[in-house]
């Protein structure tokens, strides 16, 4: 009996999320829609990620918060399509994302989706501009070399990183330094959907604010998912959703992370 | 773009990288080099006898009668005698023939007595004749025409004197010093052991170990001393005349008309080579003198046949190197793939697809290999240049051009074959990464 209560006051607490949202972005299209989504990294293993319903407006910034365990990253991987749903459906600027094949998803990720890394966003060995432009080079856009080039000036500008610093090799750079070239790689393509996973977990509060601001300024009318433990980022973004809200069925947080820990290492 | 992801990593792990390169280039040249020495060993040999019908010596193995006579590698045969040759000029068949005596050396290259024949009749390559680069062929019996190698690392010039040692050691106690030989002429470089070689007339060769007696019309029984082979020599140099007396006597020397009573081998030619088996039969039934007659060309296949084994077996070693250079490179690239998660996750998440990570491994694989390649090319080239003079001088090598053939292009588009092969371990790795590669590069 007790079970069927908690199962209705989370389905009528996750209906208010969602009327709430309807009502603040009608009028806007839909640059992610999921429904009936689920993953689990092996069959017999309960999902993971189990959303039954979620939507994010075009240009719409979202902060997305949770426990570790709780489904985040593999959230991001799936709406990434590094990960493909085990059932249920992701659409993304209005495609069947999750129906596309693996190459489709592939190319569409490179013009479509910009990515921010908690760490580790860079490809140390290669300079500045060639992790940027390797960015340009997948996406395989029609953009001229002079187009391109200028973007990536203006980029740098906004990012407030000096010009010598294309030619440094990665790791050459400071954390900070990394994370806004990682920044200016996301954007180069302009894309329409941009995913950040805790980028200022290693920042002090006046780094982080300093970043965030950037971060809003550069990001303009792109859709944003930004994932961060620290729930007094909220402020910085259009609306908060808790992955204990949308992802509720969190019996298994321990086990869950433990089993994508090793199904993660087995792969 | 993905062929500078490859280089940069390649120079980010730059030790192991290097350290697969010199094994991998180590390996190509070894297989080039066993490649190279084994085209060139049949070119050089084949080139050298080209017009060649029979050669006739004393009876012993054909490849010893071949190699020391055409190759002049190794001891010569026991002589054969006048009275032979003189049979074999009367017979119908023969167009030609060229005598040759050997067993003498001047400063470790080897000497060969002959007559004018030989610049006559002698072919090489492409049925090329020898043409003078200077000078003329034998004018006197103290004559002596030499190689385009000895005129230039000697430095010798027409008109100098030269002075012969018994014997074939490149360092000998007896030389013929009071029988110094004038150069006549020098022949043009040709590729062959000529170039190696210094022609003597027969009858100044014998005046070297005998002294001078008579005129080269009256020779005719007189005992030769030309038992070279057997390094017999009765050193018994009594030099009566001074060098000038001989120019004196031929001011037109006929060098044919000296009748020595044996040489060591005779080079024929013959009107129509068809009849070569009919005569090699009739010379080896002789019962006069015991002689054996040989055909070059079934001689160097059987040459070609006891080497084919040889050669087999270290193309095979050679390969088997290759192999295992290459599984080292797929060893190296598996083992630095875990360090490699990080920038899989990025080039995932950049749209890289997990083919174009297969790819990204494979092209480095290739590029490492085509360097090593590239850098064998240039070692072994470098190589069999240090090397040249010091391969026709003791093995009769002589290396022509091109260097690199068919066989080395069949070696190398089969090296990168194998590389693609075995790449693919690393390179599936990478791609079965890439599957899986998330946001979360660190785990």
């Amino acid at each position: 009996m007790n079970t069927i209560n908690k199962k209705n006051s989370t389905h009528s607490q996750r209906n208010a999320v969602s009327e709430e949202h309807n009502a603040v972005n009608k009028g806007r299209n839909t640059a992610i829609e999921v429904s009936n989504l689920q993953f689990s990294y092996t069959k017999e293993s309960p999902p993971i990620v189990d959303i039954k319903a979620w939507q994010v407006s075009q240009g719409e910034h979202v902060f997305l918060s949770g426990p570790s365990g709780s489904g985040k990253s593999t959230l991001l991987n799936l709406l990434c399509g590094t990960l493909t749903p085990t059932q249920g459906d992701i659409a993304l600027l209005a495609q069947p994302f999750s129906a596309l094949s693996n190459r489709q998803r592939d190319k569409f990720r490179a013009r479509n989706i910009g990515v921010v890394f908690q760490q580790f966003n860079l490809i140390p060995y290669l300079s500045v501009a060639q992790n940027i432009n390797a960015a340009v080079y997948f996406a395989s856009t029609n953009v001229s070399k002079t187009a391109s080039d200028a973007k990536l000036r203006h980029l740098l500008d906004k990012l407030q990183l000096p010009s010598h610093v294309l030619h440094a090799k990665a790791d050459a750079l400071s954390i900070g330094q990394q994370q806004r070239v990682a920044i200016a790689r996301a954007l180069i393509n302009d894309p329409q959907l941009l995913i950040v996973d805790e980028p200022t977990s290693a920042l002090d509060t006046d780094a982080r604010d300093s970043f965030m601001s950037l971060l809003k300024d550069v990001a303009g009318e792109s859709t944003m998912i930004f994932v961060s433990h620290d729930k007094a980022m909220e402020s910085y973004f259009d609306r908060h959703c808790s992955m204990s809200e949308l992802n509720p069925s969190t019996n298994h947080i321990k086990t869950r992370g433990d089993e994508a820990t090793k199904a993660q290492e087995r792969a | 773009m993905l062929s500078t992801i490859a280089i940069e990593s390649l120079k980010r792990r730059k030790t192991t990288a290097i350290l697969t390169l010199l094994s991998i280039t180590i390996s190509i040249s070894l297989l080039l080099c066993v490649d190279i020495i084994r085209t060139q060993v049949k070119t050089s040999f084949t080139r050298t006898v080209s017009g060649v019908d029979l050669i006739v010596g004393a009876p012993s193995g054909q490849l010893n009668l071949l190699l020391s006579s055409v190759f002049n590698i190794g001891t010569p045969t026991k002589g054969i005698e006048y009275k032979s040759i003189a049979a074999l000029q009367s017979n119908k068949q023969v167009s030609w023939l060229i005598p040759l005596s050997l067993g003498d050396t001047h400063r470790g290259f080897r000497v060969v007595g002959t007559t004018n024949s030989f610049f006559d009749h002698f072919k090489y390559g492409d049925m090329q004749s020898l043409e003078m680069a200077a000078g003329s062929t034998f004018t006197q019996p103290l004559s002596t025409v030499i190689g385009a190698d000895i005129a230039k690392s000697l430095g010798y010039k027409v008109g100098d004197k030269i002075i012969i040692s018994h014997g074939l050691g490149s360092v000998s106690f007896n030389n013929h010093d009071d029988h110094p030989f004038t150069i006549s002429g020098i022949v043009k470089k040709t590729g062959t052991p000529v170039d190696k070689a210094v022609y003597v007339t027969l009858q100044g060769l014998e005046e070297a170990h005998t002294g001078p007696k008579h005129s080269p019309t009256s020779m005719l029984g007189r005992k030769s001393a030309d038992k070279a082979n057997e390094h017999e020599h009765e050193h018994e140099h009594e030099h009566e005349h001074e060098h000038d007396e001989h120019t004196k006597e031929h001011a037109v020397y006929n060098s044919e008309a000296f009748t020595p009573e044996s040489v060591s081998v005779v080079m024929l030619g013959l009107k129509h080579r068809v009849t070569a088996l009919q005569l090699q039969y009739q010379i080896n039934q002789s019962k006069k003198e015991p002689l054996m007659a040989i055909l070059p060309g079934m001689a160097l296949a059987e040459l070609w046949q006891i080497m084919g084994n040889v050669e087999s077996l270290l193309l095979g070693l050679s390969g088997l190197i290759v192999i295992c250079a290459l599984i080292g490179l797929a060893t190296m690239l598996l083992a630095t793939m875990r360090e490699r998660y990080q920038e899989i996750a990025v080039l995932r998440t950049i749209g890289a697809g997990p083919f174009t990570l297969l790819l990204l491994i494979q092209i480095e694989a290739m590029l490492l290999t085509i360097v090593s390649a590239a850098l064998s090319l240039g070692l072994v080239a470098g190589l069999m240049s240090a090397l040249k003079p010091w391969l026709s001088s003791t093995y009769g090598l002589f290396l022509s051009s091109p260097l690199f053939g068919q066989s080395s292009v069949i070696i190398i588009l089969l090296i990168l074959g194998c590389t693609y092969l075995v790449s693919l371990f690393p390179a599936v790795a990478a791609y079965r990464r890439g599957l899986h590669a998330g946001l979360n590069a660190n785990s």
